[in-house]
């Protein structure tokens, strides 16, 4: 947080030691939602050239820092995507890959809490206790904001599948969470 | 529908109004009784919160290093073109060109306005707030007349794939030329790009050697780039090599030099 703040003062050094602890981080996230390395990293690049211009209204957001990095980077890979969906036609075939891919993993919690905010330390309980299928669909359905139809149709699955096993993951997550509130 | 009424049809919509699942007409329904209803809005609050949370659970992975030299130098880029703002402050350079562009015409100009607004303040003290203020505004105007670009030439340097890679124009009231690099390209920290004019029927004749930042300028004469068609640039060992043996590296950018009409 007194990274971001010595950033609003343009501290060039702080810039690059935030960069050193959170890119990795950050660029996993942007890789999951864009699904190459190239444009990954063209949006970590964004990314953090967002952070410099706009570090100085990151107090007023009242949110954990990493929180507020991995909104900027969501939103700016979904942006990169909706981009690349307008250039690219066929698009969904080399998605559908990926997304089946890790549907199929089976660890029971592959999810990394390096750098995570309590917040996300509660959600990650949580998923903890969820099938790893309404985890994984719960997931994709946020990063790649996916709606019920979409999933059905990339990961190949009855749309009635993909609808009954958000909902319970949901259900479960919510009973999990109360518990944290 | 009164989702604030059922605790746990409200925490399904907000999760799936959060998740990005509630679509269409259901979800500008749920945002329509979420302004009105501060419950239901604390609850889409409170699942936006939870659901981002996803964002920090995903796993790492490893950046190529060049990225890290991307933003940096598109961070201090940006840090230049803000200095250079600020320092188009007037310059004491000038030559005769014509009576409109003359210094001293408007510096006669700026003397003649203050020495009325000294009459004026002897003569009416009544009124000095007034022409105090007006005195300023001349001032001002007379800075930023001086300090606006006059650009009259304009050059886009492609590279063989006709590819933007450098654009530059040149400032005839300041003599200057301005390079802004618009591509990737990036020389070697022992090599020196190097700008060069292409005067027809005559050997090239170098403009000067570029600095490694992305915008910078160059002194330069009008006549140096009058008459000009065009401009190229080329690679070079470090700090260039001088102008009448002519360009010793490959071309990297070339393009037609245009003289603005407008």
């Amino acid at each position: 947080m007194d990274l971001i703040d010595r950033i609003a003062r343009r501290d060039e050094a702080a810039l690059k030691a935030l960069y050193d602890l959170t890119a990795r981080k950050l660029y996993g996230l942007s890789l999951r939602v864009v699904g190459s390395a190239e444009r990954a990293e063209d949006v970590l690049q964004e990314s953090y050239l967002q952070v410099w211009r706009n570090a100085g209204e990151y107090r007023a957001t009242l949110s954990p820092p990493m929180a507020w990095l991995g909104l900027i980077v969501r939103s700016r890979s979904l942006d990169n995507l909706r981009r690349r969906a307008a250039e690219r036609a066929h698009l969904t075939q080399d998605l559908d890959e990926t997304l089946s891919d890790t549907l199929e993993g089976d660890a029971p919690n592959p999810m990394d809490t390096s750098l995570a905010s309590q917040q996300a330390w509660a959600l990650h309980q949580c998923l903890g206790q969820l099938e790893n299928r309404q985890r994984e669909v719960i997931s994709l359905a946020y990063l790649r904001d996916l709606s019920h139809g979409e999933l059905a149709e990339r990961l190949a699955l009855p749309l009635g599948t993909v609808k009954t096993w958000i909902r319970r993951g949901l259900d479960k997550l919510r009973d999990c969470m109360a518990r944290f509130a | 529908m009164q989702p604030q009424r059922h605790p746990e049809l409200l925490q399904r919509l907000a999760a799936a109004y959060a998740l990005g699942t509630l679509r269409g007409g259901a979800r500008r329904r749920f945002e329509t009784i979420a302004r009105e209803q501060p419950v239901v809005r604390a609850a889409a609050i409170e699942w936006q919160t939870r659901v981002a949370s996803l964002n920090e659970l995903q796993a790492s992975a490893e950046p190529a290093p060049q990225v890290w030299t991307r933003i940096q130098n598109l961070v201090r880029a940006e840090g230049e073109r803000i200095a250079i703002e600020q320092q188009r402050a007037p310059s004491a350079t000038t030559s005769p060109r014509g009576w409109w562009h003359s210094l001293a015409l408007w510096r006669g100009a700026g003397l003649a306005g203050l020495c009325t607004v000294v009459a004026a303040l002897v003569l009416l003290p009544g009124l000095r707030g007034e022409l105090d203020r007006r005195g300023a505004e001349v001032a001002e105007l007379q800075r930023q007349l001086l300090a606006t670009p006059d650009v009259r030439y304009v050059a886009v340097l492609n590279d063989d794939q006709a590819k933007p890679a450098v654009l530059v124009t040149f400032d005839t009231r300041h003599n200057r030329l301005s390079l802004q690099r618009v591509g990737g390209y990036q020389e070697a920290a022992d090599r020196s790009l190097q700008l060069w004019a292409l005067p027809p029927g005559a050997a090239p004749r170098s403009l000067g050697v570029l600095s490694p930042e992305r915008l910078l300028q160059l002194a330069a004469s009008e006549n140096a780039v009058s008459e000009v068609p065009a401009l190229a640039i080329s690679l070079e060992p470090l700090g260039g090599v001088p102008s009448e043996r002519g360009p010793t590296g490959p071309v990297l950018f070339h393009g037609p030099l245009i003289q603005k009409q407008i």
